[in-house]
């Protein structure tokens, strides 16, 4: 006697179905963080397209807010910020990826350049209390975990900013900032592989 | 002497906690977990006895990354709110040690400082010995080892190995006091 049911390889369906949750699901996420961004950044003047943000921000608009193209803002355990108070500036170029976390805030101008990588728990703020002076980011920087930029800061192209460091002053252009306050060492100099 | 309702709550506080911790690998006895603690990856997650996991400020997050990487924690470990340990390959703590909140674990820096940023460097085990004291917002880089006893100040940045019974601080760590034996 013959099942009359058709045999169906249960494995082998569930692992399609495996392998098409592993395709559907990131498009679906993507889909849901640039939904997300259009409704967060609804107050902000110039956005470019394919901002996305995967998780939940605070976002304060009060002056002029520029967003290049390809951003995104990761979710996680903090949400993001950005504050931008009346009459200031805050300008984020092209291809930047922003971690869970990060905080900047604008009194006066804060300008982040193009292809940028900030981690969690960084903070900008061009007010620290004593004074307002603008800060700037250059392209291609990379701002680690927890690291503070302080007001008047322009940080160069290409350069890194170390884990937990605090910027008090200029970072000139393929230069490894570390340490509090941060001391200026080339890239090319710095030969120490990691664990070592 | 305890109350049969005593017992009973407690009971089901255990079960709740294990339920909480279902992603782990290994679960020990008696652990505690307060508040949210997310565990995520494809790796192993393996906890000690008497474990406390208290998220009631920020979550706390327990990432092992690939599909071969590994998280230990010891007896006793105790870990603050807002913690995270991101392995790529394995990071140990040791029985005893106390991780503050908002401390960041990570046994790869994710992108190396030197050509493609978008690859991977290798990865460096990490290991936190017993009786380790991490402050809160310490930063431990990978190539950390911190051996027996020693403790690290908030805030402070390592990627080296810390002899035993020293109190490390700042951002490069610089030795702050050591301890005599005894």
């Amino acid at each position: 006697m013959t099942s009359r049911i058709p045999s169906v390889a249960l494995p082998a369906v569930l692992e399609q179905l495996q392998a098409l949750r592993k395709v559907v699901q990131p498009r679906a996420l993507r889909a849901m963080a640039l939904a997300r961004a259009r409704w967060l950044f609804r107050s902000v003047q110039l956005r470019g397209h394919n901002v996305a943000a995967y998780g939940p921000m605070a976002v304060q608009n009060d002056g002029i807010i520029a967003l290049g193209d390809r951003l995104t803002f990761v979710g996680g355990m903090m949400p993001s910020s950005l504050v931008c108070h009346p009459g200031a500036r805050l300008t984020i170029g092209d291809d930047t990826q922003f971690n869970y976390g990060v905080s900047l805030e604008a009194w006066e101008s804060v300008s982040v350049g193009a292809r940028c990588m900030f981690a969690s728990f960084v903070r900008l703020g061009d007010r620290d209390g004593q004074r307002t002076a603008p800060i700037v980011i250059e392209d291609d920087v990379w701002v680690a975990h927890g690291a503070i930029i302080m007001p008047g800061v322009r940080v160069g192209a290409r350069s890194v900013v170390a884990a937990g460091s605090i910027v008090t002053q200029d970072v000139p252009p393929d230069t490894l900032a570390m340490g509090n306050p941060a001391r200026n060492m080339s890239l090319e100099l710095v030969a120490r592989e990691t664990g070592t | 002497m305890t109350t049969p309702h005593r017992s009973l709550s407690r009971e089901l506080e255990g079960l709740w906690a294990r339920w909480r911790l279902r992603r782990c690998q290994r679960i020990g006895a008696a652990p505690t977990v307060l508040g949210r603690v997310w565990i995520h990856g494809d790796g192993q997650v393996q906890l000690g006895d008497r474990v406390v996991l208290d998220g009631r400020l920020a979550p706390i997050e327990l990432h092992a990354m690939a599909a071969d990487s590994l998280i230990v924690l010891g007896d006793d470990v105790a870990v603050e709110g807002g913690a995270s340990l991101e392995a790529l390959q394995s990071i140990r703590v040791g029985p005893g040690a106390r991780l503050g909140a908002f401390c960041k674990v990570m046994d790869n820096q994710h992108h190396p400082l030197r050509g493609n940023r978008h690859e991977r460097p290798p990865s460096v085990p990490l290991v936190i010995e017993a009786g380790v004291t991490v402050g809160s917002r310490a930063i431990l880089l990978p190539g950390t080892q911190l051996q027996k006893g020693c403790s690290v100040a908030p805030g402070t940045v390592i990627s080296r190995r810390i002899p035993a019974g020293v109190t490390v601080g700042g951002a490069p760590a610089r030795v702050l006091r050591r301890e005599v034996a005894g």
